[in-house]
């Protein structure tokens, strides 16, 4: 399994942003790319949620100030995109899908399984910061239904048995 | 120049003009929401929705511009009435029906339009209940703007006021869809400069101001015409007040000076105009301070005018051209007494035009261009103090507020030297020191013409105290300008503007060419023998004749 956990920065390391020399070769490198600095508002975020697992405010002003754009517009822009992580989120986050093919080969029996064995229900993150249940639309992945992705891989053909056996595994390793 | 049709009404437009500014010309009212004259047109509520003849799909009224030979149809449009029913059906099925307890009512675009057209039967298919935005039904979102998400229509005006006109860009959408709710960066406080310009472009109630929130039902007040006295820029304003008190200062449209905006400095002077601690004349004698009637006051100043060795006059950038024009020529002229207007250091302040140009100021006086006009000494703090020193039998204050220094612990002891006359309206230590003090009314009790430091010469008018209050009419037209006060000789227990106590005293002194019946009269000798007012008249002043505000030019209907 590759799945990797995400490392995500604390609040406290996140109130103010400065980009590193790595952070501003990249952002320099994605610029071309885009017409205006603000059409690059949703690719630069997107290079700050893999660097620090999530999008804080300090982000916010940090990537607002680098554009030229208020940082008011781009939290804006951060609140309504859901893949945007607004908190710290788990190690692993669990994006369960709950549209119709996944609910009809088991994704029903699936969610209440994971609702179950983690205590928690969707939007919540367990205790110890391991897992975080997110239920979405269609992952486009209706042939091996059941689906869930976790972090950034797919676990397609999934029953309650091979989900227990992958959570054993990603909590094992943590 | 565009000649078009509008619900059968012929009207030529300049090119560019949008159908809603069209419609307005050919008196045809186009209902919007989202639509402003001074913010970028973003078709968002689609309520302007009109039929235009040959074309297949209903077009919006804001962001289609007058073409020639077009024919309109707003109120005979049959499918364009539908699709304002289906409009408003969408925006009040999640809108609080709350116009008994919202402060908006009255002046409320969404209200008016339901009312406007409320013979056709709104009728909704919603079974579920409202939208709510729990914890943001009262939120003070800065320190003037009180929010109420619940009545937000999503119309985007206060978005696109901080950006495009305040330049603070500090509000924002967040979140999508149903839930989308304004908001500033991470829920700091919502601190523009003119911030309570959000609430008043706010088509409901989502923004509101927090001073004038459950103060007054907006349909009680009257408004007067006026000019903001809060700095030299000359942002034109309605003072809003009901029986004899100012509730508040909203923006009267000038496209050259402050389009329909207002800094929170100026607009929040309003309050400070209640203020009136002085009722009567008072005068000074022996350690004692009795309260005499104007005819015995005017009567003993002019006595001690007469008999003065030399006379210093301290003027005021606070006070009308005309009051100046009055105290340079009865006091220069005719008494050969020295004349001084200070001016104080103020704050940065700006304004935005309805070209998107800022005026700048750092002038806190919205008259220093007139004294300087006028040819009366205008001087500093430091130059203020060598005036006083320069010794007097005695000196007149025409406004203690002029400067901070006459304030000063030394400014008091040189006033007490000789004789001193002061006029003054609010608490002031210079009162104390006086042996003649006058009282005089706030801007709201005075009329007259301010100069802004662009060189406008503009009137306000005054609020109430003397009949012939000029009120906003359903029309919006302006009811007759200049009330005439038949006698000086009022009743005693008010304060008297200064222009009426010096023609009066002019009348006292024997100077009959002084002795005016109002500040229009002042002022068309003005325009006679200055050249700074040349050529101008009375009744064209600061834009008072050329159109309805746009205030009253939303509530057309």
């Amino acid at each position: 399994m590759n799945t990797r956990p995400i490392v995500a920065a604390s609040p406290e390391a996140l109130q103010i942003v400065t980009f590193d020399a790595a952070m501003e070769a990249r952002i320099a490198e994605l610029l071309p790319r885009y017409p205006t600095r603000r059409a690059a508002i949703l690719p630069v975020l997107w290079l700050c949620q893999e660097r620090f697992g999530w999008i804080s405010p300090g982000v916010v002003a940090a990537v607002a100030a680098r554009l030229g754009e208020a940082p008011a517009f781009v939290e804006g822009v951060v609140s309504f995109y859901t893949m945007y992580q607004t908190a710290p989120p788990a190690r692993y986050v669990l994006q369960v899908c709950t549209t119709l093919s996944c609910a009809w080969c088991g994704g029903r029996e699936l969610v209440a399984h994971l609702k179950e064995r983690l205590g928690i229900s969707f939007g919540e993150i367990t205790p110890d910061g391991t897992f975080q249940l997110v239920g979405v639309q269609c992952l486009g992945a209706c042939g091996q239904a059941p689906v869930i992705q976790i972090n950034d891989d797919y676990y397609e053909n999934l029953d309650i048995a091979k989900l227990d056996a992958i959570l054993d595994e990603l909590a094992g390793r943590s | 120049m565009p000649k078009l049709t509008i619900d059968g009404h012929e009207v030529e437009v300049a090119a560019g003009t949008n159908l809603i500014e069209a419609a307005r010309a050919a008196g045809v009212a186009i209902p919007y929401f989202c639509y402003h004259p001074y913010l970028t047109v973003v078709g968002q509520c689609r309520i302007c929705m009109v039929e235009i003849a040959g074309q297949p799909r209903l077009a919006l009224g804001c962001a289609t511009p007058a073409a020639d030979g077009m024919v309109v149809k707003v109120e005979s449009s049959e499918r364009a009435r539908e699709a304002r029913e289906a409009v408003m059906e969408f925006l009040l099925a999640n809108h609080p029906l709350d116009c008994p307890v919202c402060d908006q009512a009255g002046e409320c675009l969404l209200q008016d339009h339901s009312m406007r057209e409320q013979n056709s039967a709104f009728s909704t298919h919603m079974t579920e209940t409202r939208r709510t935005f729990p914890g943001y039904e009262r939120r003070l979102i800065g320190p003037h703007v009180v929010q109420n998400q619940n009545r937000c229509i999503h119309c985007s005006r206060c978005i696109r006021f901080t950006r495009e006109i305040s330049g603070t860009a500090a509000l924002t959408y967040k979140s999508r869809g149903n839930s989308t709710f304004i908001d500033t960066f991470d829920g700091t406080a919502f601190d523009d400069p003119m911030s309570a310009c959000a609430a008043d472009v706010c088509p409901v109630g989502a923004l509101t101001v927090r001073e004038f929130r459950f103060r007054k039902r907006s349909w009680k007040l009257l408004s007067t015409p006026s000019v903001c006295p809060g700095c030299s820029i000359g942002c034109n304003i309605f003072i809003d007040h009901h029986e004899r008190v100012v509730y508040r200062f909203t923006p009267r449209e000038n496209p050259a000076i402050n389009a329909t905006w207002l800094c929170d400095h100026g607009r929040f002077l309003a309050e400070s105009l209640n203020e009136q601690a002085y009722l009567e004349p008072q005068h000074r004698t022996g350690g004692q301070t009795v309260r005499v009637g104007w005819g015995e006051a005017l009567a003993g100043i002019a006595a001690e005018l007469r008999d003065a060795a030399a006379l210093r006059v301290v003027a005021s950038a606070n006070l009308s051209n005309e009051e100046l024009f009055l105290a340079r020529e009865l006091f220069g002229r005719h008494l050969k007494g020295e004349i001084a207007v200070p001016v104080a250091p103020g704050e940065p302040r700006k304004m935005r035009n309805g070209k998107g140009d800022w005026l700048q100021a750092t002038d806190p006086h919205p008259n220093s261009a007139g004294a300087r006009r006028l040819g009366i000494n205008v001087v500093d703090g430091e130059g203020l103090s060598r005036f006083l020193y320069g010794g007097a039998g005695l000196t007149l204050i025409l406004d203690p507020g002029a400067h901070p220094f006459l304030a000063s612990p030394e400014a008091l002891q040189l006033l007490r030297v000789g004789t001193t006359v002061v006029w003054a309206r609010r608490e002031h230590a210079a009162a104390h020191a006086a042996t003649w003090l006058l009282p005089t009314p706030s801007l709201a009790g005075n009329e007259g013409t301010f100069t802004s430091s662009a060189g406008a010469v503009q009137r306000f008018v005054q609020a109430f105290t003397a009949p012939g209050t000029v009120h906003r009419t359903a029309t919006g037209a302006m009811s007759p300008s200049c009330p005439t006060i038949a006698s000086p000789w009022g009743p005693p227990g008010e304060a008297r503007p200064l222009w009426l106590t010096l023609t009066a005293l002019a009348h006292e002194l024997g100077v009959p060419a002084l002795d005016f019946a109002s500040p229009a009269d002042v002022f068309a000798v003005m325009a006679r023998n200055d050249k700074a007012f040349a050529g101008l008249a009375w009744e064209t002043l600061g834009g008072l004749q050329q159109h309805e505000s746009f205030r009253e030019r939303q509530h057309v209907g």
